[in-house]
């Protein structure tokens, strides 16, 4: 997007190598957390017991890793946390995408109160609402079911779903919409072949932000599930620690697999992602 | 682009009909139902071992919760809160059961406790402190453990130290020596607040007794008295002589044992858990560490001895307290049983037929400990109500943050345990 | 046209609205309820004890810490990872070789979760072998160092440093977004027109960036409030509660003392704050509505 001149000018000056040498520095340091991480999972506890984590090992040690893909359990978490993440990310999504087309094309009285109070419920902490959510699903005997934690994060998602989808239909112009409804077409038609095509992009952020949140969320799955069957990659995490031990190198091991989908959801999205902040966030 | 919709609608079809497959929650009459807070790799696979065991011996199917440690607590609560606790779940004997059984959420285990004819299986000790609540039997107490000073051999030999201290000026002499060595004499790993409270209870038990404890512990008497000021003011003795490792609160249960398991430190007031984790990480039980019970203070003081004890309850209105019960016996009785489990976890067995000479060293030399003390009691945050424990746990860790802070901290403590008493 | 419009708003209302209200805003008003009550949670009698539980709240010292703290722990939360994030993407907002491998590497620390992040850091921070007193006494000495997670005074601070490079990445990708839309004419008028570097950023990108700040800050907020999972990880409110949150608090008084009525009351304080935040935020919204409409 930018002119071929700039791009030019760059590479050339002291300020350009000032600048890759502090985006360096900052990576650097952005990393070692990170690489921390690593350490941990190439070492045996006895090591990181005797303080020796933040070295460099002389030899590779992969048992961590061998130990947490070979174990069955762990396969299953993956299947169960796929298996939420997948339709509570698109529905969502799609509730966000019809509510916040109704706030930015068809306006009414009351509108922006409503929408205010859906808004807020971004603002409390989940925990506030943990025991009204297991009576009623102990009510309907979902508990230990995957059903729980699919509808809570559907519902918890749709706040802000509804406001980013908002501000980005805001930007789609009432003349295309008027003009579709003149050829006749229904307000289900528009939306569907007119703004959710435009929408895209925006979409994909939603994607990206609400699979990496459920995902890495351990509070639900905690609370609704019981059996082993039913639980998901962060209670498997959690669990590999007891009451009296640690498992810091398996720990570290899964938590490094555990976030690879959310890695490639980022990387398989992030085109679109950049186009759908622009037009979502700039012109709100 | 409508690839992208029609994937994610596929996804979320597929999604939901996997889901719905999870519907199906069957409760036959031979299940039970158990949520258990023993994960990580031993504690669950040794349990797992001993449910096994007893499906086939039984014919019941048991579905097994474990849930971590720490949000075992929440669990629980939420699902007392849904009316929808387990059949058989653990817990810690003590205060923490006793609110349990307050709330009538419990099923007496009388019947079953006179039926197997636990009176002669499980220590007395231990049955009368950790199994009767209000004069009801509520909780078998599958393993217990208890609080001693565990330290690295290699550093007390290498300071010189032949004899074990049993006295109060024996230790310090010890301790002196230590420091004199250049290691740091005691590491504690108050982090997470409890390890600290074996100090205050091996303090306040060896020098008001075990009376004044308990009057404490439920209320009776205050943290402003005399008693306690005389305990805190020993163990800020010790911080004040430099026998404590620095920056106590920054370091967990398994960073001292790592302190002394690396000889930074000689050795750490820690339960018998610690055996289990000094081992996994390739300890051997008296080569490279020892233990030795806390110092008697005071002569005419009778001698007590603390830990908690994991028990397994019923629930009262679970679907089957009957499978629960038939669960809890065979947890209790079977020796076999007994030992693997607690060898698994670095326990004890509450059993009194379980022949000690299958324990390690170490473990023998505690049991023999507990033998011979006059009393068995529970740690701190076991042993008063919840919301005061919380308060204390609180007072421990400020007090290792600034000690000459003492009677501040006393003060603000004995405010906030009378109001938490009354909740 | 009226009347088809109000048929479609119904329509396509009912699920979102229906989903929200019986998943989220029913529970919340039902947790409410608890607020009057001395229910402990374990026991299925309680009595109403009308404002009791709110009036204990003026006594309760350790719920006026956890308000300073909270509100510490959202400015900072929001200030420290928008601030950094913005830079980053100033600096990002070329033509680097490479600019893509450095986007992956900020954004990285987002996908793993709260249990490993709270984990490493708790181990950089560690005082005796951690990596920040190991890189301190080497360039500074041995007295530099410091028990960062331990000490009342930095164990806030020292979770909000976490916490920030967790969340940077977010915001990042957001202004990197924001900074394709300014038009590149706009930016070489500025060249043509002589101004410094400094100039152009502060007089046109910066006030550019103001809609994308916009959502920066919701998600940040947002983000703040699940930031519970990496206190509870790091210092679990400690040392001695010098950490708490509001959110810290309600957990402990909850889940911990059994104390279910007084925590609700304390979770409706809380959501009485957030919704003035909401009503300042929304009031922010509005004029930027009003001046880019």
């Amino acid at each position: 997007m930018r002119s071929m001149a700039e791009r030019q000018a760059f590479p050339l000056t002291p300020w350009t190598a000032a600048l890759i040498a502090m985006l360096i520095m900052l990576a650097v340091l952005f990393l070692t957390p990170t690489v921390g991480v690593l350490l941990s999972s190439i070492k045996t506890t006895r090591a990181i017991a005797l303080g020796d984590l933040w070295s460099i090992p002389g030899e590779l040690f992969l048992g961590n890793y061998a130990e947490v893909l070979s174990n069955p359990a762990v396969h299953r978490y993956f299947v169960n946390t796929v298996i939420v993440t997948v339709p509570a990310t698109a529905a969502s999504t799609a509730l966000g995408v019809l509510a916040g087309y109704v706030f930015a094309k068809l306006p009414f009285r009351g509108a922006s109160i409503l929408f205010l109070a859906i808004v807020a419920g971004m603002f409390f902490p989940p925990q506030v609402i943990l025991v009204p959510l297991f009576r009623l699903f102990n009510g309907v005997g979902l508990i230990d079911t995957l059903w729980p934690i699919f509808l809570v994060h559907t519902a918890l998602g749709i706040p802000i779903c509804t406001l980013l989808m908002r501000n980005f239909f805001a930007t789609v112009p009432n003349a295309l919409r008027e003009a579709a409804i003149l050829e006749g077409a229904s307000e289900w038609q528009v939306l569907t072949r007119v703004a959710i095509p435009l929408a895209l992009p925006a979409l994909a952020v939603l994607a990206t932000l609400q699979f990496t949140w459920i995902w890495n969320d351990f509070l639900w799955p905690l609370i609704f599930t019981q059996s082993d069957e039913k639980r998901t990659i962060m209670i498997g995490i959690v669990n590999l620690k007891g009451q009296y031990t640690v498992a810091w190198g398996v720990q570290g091991a899964l938590s490094l697999i555990a976030s690879l989908p959310t890695l490639v959801i980022f990387l398989f999205f992030q085109r679109y992602f950049i186009k759908g902040m622009t037009m979502g966030a700039v012109k709100g | 682009m409508t690839c992208f919709n029609r994937r994610a609608l596929i996804g979320c079809v597929a999604g939901t009909v996997l889901a719905a497959t999870g519907l199906s929650v069957s409760a036959q009459d031979n299940e039970i139902t158990i949520t258990h807070y023993f994960t990580g790799e031993l504690g669950l696979k040794a349990l797992n071992e001993q449910i096994a065991r007893f499906e086939e011996a039984s014919g019941y199917v048991m579905r097994n919760s474990p849930v971590g440690h720490e949000d075992f607590k929440t669990d629980i609560l939420v699902r007392a809160s849904g009316n929808s606790l387990p059949d058989v779940f653990s817990y810690w004997a003590g205060a923490r059961v006793q609110f349990v059984v307050d709330s009538g959420s419990l099923a007496p285990i009388d019947d079953m406790w006179d039926r197997e004819g636990l009176d002669d299986v499980v220590a007395k000790s231990i049955a009368d402190s950790a199994t009767l609540y209000d004069g009801t039997r509520y909780l078998v107490p599958f393993n217990y453990h208890y609080a001693g000073m565990f330290y690295n051999t290699q550093v007390f030999a290498d300071a010189g130290i032949t004899n074990l201290p049993s006295t109060w000026d024996e230790f310090l002499e010890v301790a002196e020596t230590l420091k004199n060595a250049g290691v740091a004499p005691i590491a504690l790993g108050s982090k997470n607040r409890w390890p600290a409270q074996f100090w205050f209870d091996y303090l306040l038990l060896g020098t008001a007794g075990p009376d004044y404890r308990a009057a404490l512990m439920n209320g009776t008497a205050s943290y402003d008295d005399d008693e306690v000021a005389r305990a805190m003011a020993m163990w800020k003795d010790l911080v004040d002589r430099g026998y404590f490792a620095p920056n106590a609160n920054a370091d967990t249960w398994t960073d001292a044992s790592d302190k002394v398991h690396r000889g930074d430190a000689a050795m750490t007031l820690m339960g018998t858990w610690i055996t289990g984790y000094w081992n996994d990480i390739g300890s051997v039980p008296g080569d490279d560490y020892a233990f030795f019970p806390f110092p008697v203070i005071d002569d005419s003081v009778p001698i007590s001895v603390v830990g908690p004890v994991d028990g397994f309850v019923v629930s009262a209105h679970g679907n089957n307290p009957e499978g629960g019960k038939a669960f809890l016996a065979f947890m209790m009785s079977d020796t076999d049983v007994q030992l693997a489990w607690t060898n698994a976890v670095g326990a004890v067995s509450a059993n009194v037929n379980v022949d000690p000479a299958n324990y390690n060293d170490v473990t023998q030399s505690v049991i023999a400990t507990i033998g011979a003390s006059d009393n068995f009691a529970f740690n701190y945050d076991l042993a008063t109500p919840p919301p005061v424990a919380e308060v204390g746990l609180s007072m421990f860790a400020e007090f290792m943050d600034d000690p000459s802070r003492v009677d501040a901290i006393l003060d603000q403590a004995a405010a906030d345990a009378a109001s938490a008493f009354t909740q | 046209m009226e009347r088809e419009n109000r048929f479609w708003r119904v329509v396509l209302l009912f699920l979102p609205l229906s989903v929200f209200a019986v998943f989220v805003v029913w529970p919340l008003f039902s947790s409410f309820w608890y607020s009057f009550t001395d229910w402990n949670g374990f026991n299925p009698d309680y009595a109403f004890v009308g404002l009791d539980n709110y009036a204990r709240i003026w006594t309760d010292r350790l719920f006026y810490g956890a308000i300073i703290n909270t509100a510490m722990w959202m400015v900072a939360a929001i200030v420290l990872p928008t601030l950094l994030g913005l830079a980053l993407a100033l600096l990002l907002d070329r033509q680097i070789r490479g600019a893509r491998i450095f986007k992956t590497i900020f954004y990285l620390p987002i996908c793993l979760s709260a249990i490993v992040v709270g984990q490493i850091w708790t181990w950089i921070y560690q005082p005796d072998w951690g990596l920040l007193n190991a890189i301190i006494s080497f360039v500074a000495g041995e007295p530099f160092t410091h028990a960062w997670l331990a000490r009342p005074g930095s164990a806030l601070w020292s979770v909000i440093v976490a916490w920030s490079w967790q969340q940077t990445g977010l915001s990042m990708v957001i202004y990197l977004a924001g900074l394709t839309a300014i038009p590149s004419d706009l930016l070489e008028v500025c060249d043509i027109e002589g101004a410094t570097p400094w100039q152009r950023i502060r007089r046109v990108v910066v006030p550019l960036l103001i809609p994308s700040t916009i959502v920066v800050i919701a998600l940040s907020v947002i983000n703040s409030l699940k930031g519970f999972d990496i206190l509870y990880i790091m210092t679990g409110g400690g040392p001695f509660h010098s950490s708490d949150t509001l959110a810290m608090h309600m957990y402990n008084e909850s889940f911990k003392k059994y104390l279910m009525g007084y925590g609700s009351a304390i979770s409706v304080v809380l959501f009485l704050i957030a919704l003035v935040i909401i009503g300042f935020y929304f009031r922010q919204l509005k004029r930027i509505d009003e001046i880019y409409g």
